[in-house]
């Protein structure tokens, strides 16, 4: 007997002293035993005492065994209630019949302990094992619920963070399973501030959460820096960044991202590591490849990362299909691959172009069949289209800063040894990239900045002679002279006003730049419009080719440009 | 001889301890009444009646180590169940007769 195993025993005999004789034999086993005299009873203790096992006579009045089994099966439902039918029957038919209504054994009179005691320890071991079974099936389908109601949560998360994308407008056909981000599979799409339209197709490694984790902040980062404005590659660098620092090593996301652009009719893409894409040609039904260029997102670090993008011409009804590998990836019922080819065919044999799209999804699902059923696949095509078809761009305030700061001003004056020894640049720099388009063109404000610095320093604070550098012997008296003029220097400022207005479709930066020099006689100059005097012209002709405008003021100890930007 | 067998009755006193006495008192007092309703079940010719008694005198008669006697009832339902009453008398008699024995002996192990 299993140490320490007490079982409540029913026995159901009509014969009393039958009973107490197998009673005791139980009891001896240091088993719990309950009584009942027939049938009726032996149901109605069934309910009352929930015994382990049964020990039931076949041949009772009021209710005989065999009905009482049928009735304790059908209430103990899924419980395992062991019944051992006793019996002095010999016909086999009979002894059939007791299992068939629901016995599990039997025993025979006149009793045997021993085996008595085997059947009793047999049956309380399966009903272990039974027990254990129904537990690991109810921790299984407990587990399968909550990880079920945990995709969803998760999913209602996503779909939250992607809602505010554009994928209904009439210029783009998708298929895209309910569940495809614990595919791997994202599919954004969301209008820039210009009116341009970016789009973004990922393929994360692996299945399930572990798939999906990554998509939230990259759809997230994209929705956001695009509806600020930022340019494909600010947006893809974040995402590359962000992917490789949350992401396990070995997962990743192959991405295509692409800018349309209504209003130059191109399409400038970005892609890592995903199947070609097709470029249907309206005009001469030519297909034209884009292939992968780059490694999928999450791969390389920040420095080794390659934003370069390639363009192509995008006229109107052009489309570009994009698609994950589900679909040259998938199998049909013998096991073989989609397949590039029966891709292309589809292309080839294609007599009007607006169904491409249909005939695409039908070809698939015939060749996959009933194996179809995994919904892998994401595709989308994008057509060009007149940019009034797809409407204005509506900005979502409730998103925070549209494009950054617009409307703003700053002073900020050097003195001192600050402005002997500080560069400002980095500083000033940071601060005007705030402004996403800005952000664009840091290079030549970096120039202009610099231009107007060293002007305001040089010329101004050190009042040294530009005209000095006509030549290269000039050049190195003027830094000796630089030298000098920084050690004698006791006092001096220069201070930067830089002023943001917002303008429709874009904005206007100011920059005044103030020393306290003596100034020059800017008069004459500004007449001739800065024409370049060799080596001395202050850069000024630079500046002008930047900006849209330049004029000294006061003294010609102050300096003021405008530079205006539109959003593309 | 012995109309018990005494290497199991022996182990069956053992097992009951002191609730012996009682079982042999529950079995007589049991076995007593169902013999009176076999004789009249037997007047009456109510076969199913008769095979169920001698089917459980069968038994019980074999758990109380009795196996000659519990032969004898088997006989008297066999006949019942072969719906044949006209040969029952002799085995029930002799039953009859077994089951004083039985009940001789039992009282004596018991006391």
């Amino acid at each position: 007997m299993d140490a320490g195993s007490s079982l409540k025993i029913l026995i159901a005999d009509d014969n009393k002293s039958d009973r107490m004789i197998l009673s005791a034999i139980v009891k001896k086993m240091g088993h719990e035993v309950c009584e009942a005299a027939d049938g009726l009873e032996a149901v109605a203790q069934f309910k009352q005492a929930l015994p382990d096992i049964i020990l039931l006579d076949v041949i009772m009045p009021n209710m005989d065994g065999q009905a009482a089994a049928l009735e304790i099966k059908s209430l103990a439902g899924e419980d395992m209630i062991p019944i051992i039918f006793l019996t002095s029957l010999q016909d086999a038919n009979e002894l059939a019949k007791c299992l068939d209504s629901g016995g599990d054994d039997f025993l025979t009179k006149p009793y045997n302990k021993i085996i008595l005691q085997a059947k009793i320890n047999a049956f309380s071991r399966m009903r272990k094992m039974h027990h254990i079974l129904q537990r690991q099936r109810d921790l299984i389908r407990e587990n399968n619920e909550y990880m079920v109601h945990e995709q969803e949560v998760a999913k209602a998360v996503y779909d939250n963070v992607t809602h505010a994308g554009c994928l209904h407008l009439p210029n783009l056909k998708y298929l895209l399973s309910p569940f495809s981000v614990f595919n791997g599979d994202v599919l954004l799409a969301a209008r820039k501030p210009s009116g341009s339209m970016h789009i973004l197709l990922g393929d994360f490694t692996g299945h399930g959460l572990p798939a999906a984790i990554g998509a939230m902040p990259l759809a997230e980062i994209f929705y956001g820096m695009t509806a600020k404005g930022f340019a494909m590659e600010d947006i893809l660098r974040e995402i590359n960044i962000k992917l490789k620092n949350i992401l396990p090593i070995g997962y990743f996301c192959c991405v295509c991202m692409v800018n349309l652009s209504f209003r130059k009719e191109e399409i400038e893409v970005w892609m890592g590591g995903l199947p070609d894409f097709y470029l249907y040609r309206y005009d001469d039904k030519r297909i034209d490849k884009v292939v992968s260029t780059h490694l999928p997102l999450g791969v390389l670090s920040s420095q080794a990362f390659d934003g370069n993008t390639q363009k192509y011409s995008f006229r109107k009804n052009d489309k570009l299909y994009m698609w994950s590998d589900g679909i040259v990836e998938s199998r049909n019922d013998q096991g073989d691959l989609f397949g590039e080819e029966r891709l292309q065919d589809i292309f080839n044999n294609n007599v009007d172009d607006t169904v491409l799209f249909d005939e695409i999804v039908k070809t698939v699902n015939e060749f996959t069949g009933e194996r179809g059923k995994d919904d892998d696949t994401t595709l989308l095509e994008v057509r060009m289209v007149e940019e009034s078809e797809v409407g204005e761009v509506s900005i979502d305030l409730s998103s925070g800063m549209v494009s950054g700061p617009m409307d703003w001003n700053m002073r900020y004056t050097l003195r001192g040894d600050t402005l002997k020894t500080f560069n400002p640049m980095p500083l000033m720099l940071s601060i005007l990239s705030d402004v996403p388009y800005l952000k664009g063109f840091s290079g030549q404000l970096y120039t202009l900045m610099a231009e107007l610095f060293s002007n305001a320093f040089e010329h101004g604070v050190l009042a040294l002679n530009s005209g000095l550098k006509q030549d290269a012997k000039g050049f190195a008296e003027y830094y000796s002279q630089r030298e000098i003029a920084i050690k004698e220097l006791k006092e001096g400022t220069v201070s930067f006003e830089f002023d943001h207005k917002p303008i429709p479709g874009g904005g206007r930066l100011m920059i005044m730049v103030t020393d306290s020099g003596k100034g020059f006689d800017y008069k004459c100059r500004q007449d001739k419009n800065f024409v370049n005097q060799g080596y001395s012209g202050r850069g000024i002709p630079l500046i002008l080719s930047i900006c849209d405008n330049l004029e000294y003021v006061g003294n010609g100890n102050q300096v003021r440009v405008d530079l205006s930007w539109t959003a593309d | 001889m012995s109309h018990l067998n005494l290497g199991q009755i022996n182990e069956l006193k053992d097992l009951m301890e002191d609730a012996f006495e009682d079982l042999i008192n529950t079995y007589v007092e049991d076995s007593d009444e169902k013999i009176a309703l076999l004789q009249s079940a037997i007047n009456n010719k109510d076969r199913h009646k008769v095979a169920e008694i001698s089917h459980s005198l069968k038994g019980s008669s074999a758990n109380i180590c009795a196996e000659f006697l519990s032969g004898l009832f088997k006989q008297v339902e066999d006949q019942a169940r072969a719906e044949n009453l006209t040969n029952i008398e002799q085995p029930f008699a002799l039953a009859q007769d077994e089951y004083q024995q039985v009940r001789g002996e039992l009282h004596k192990l018991s006391s």
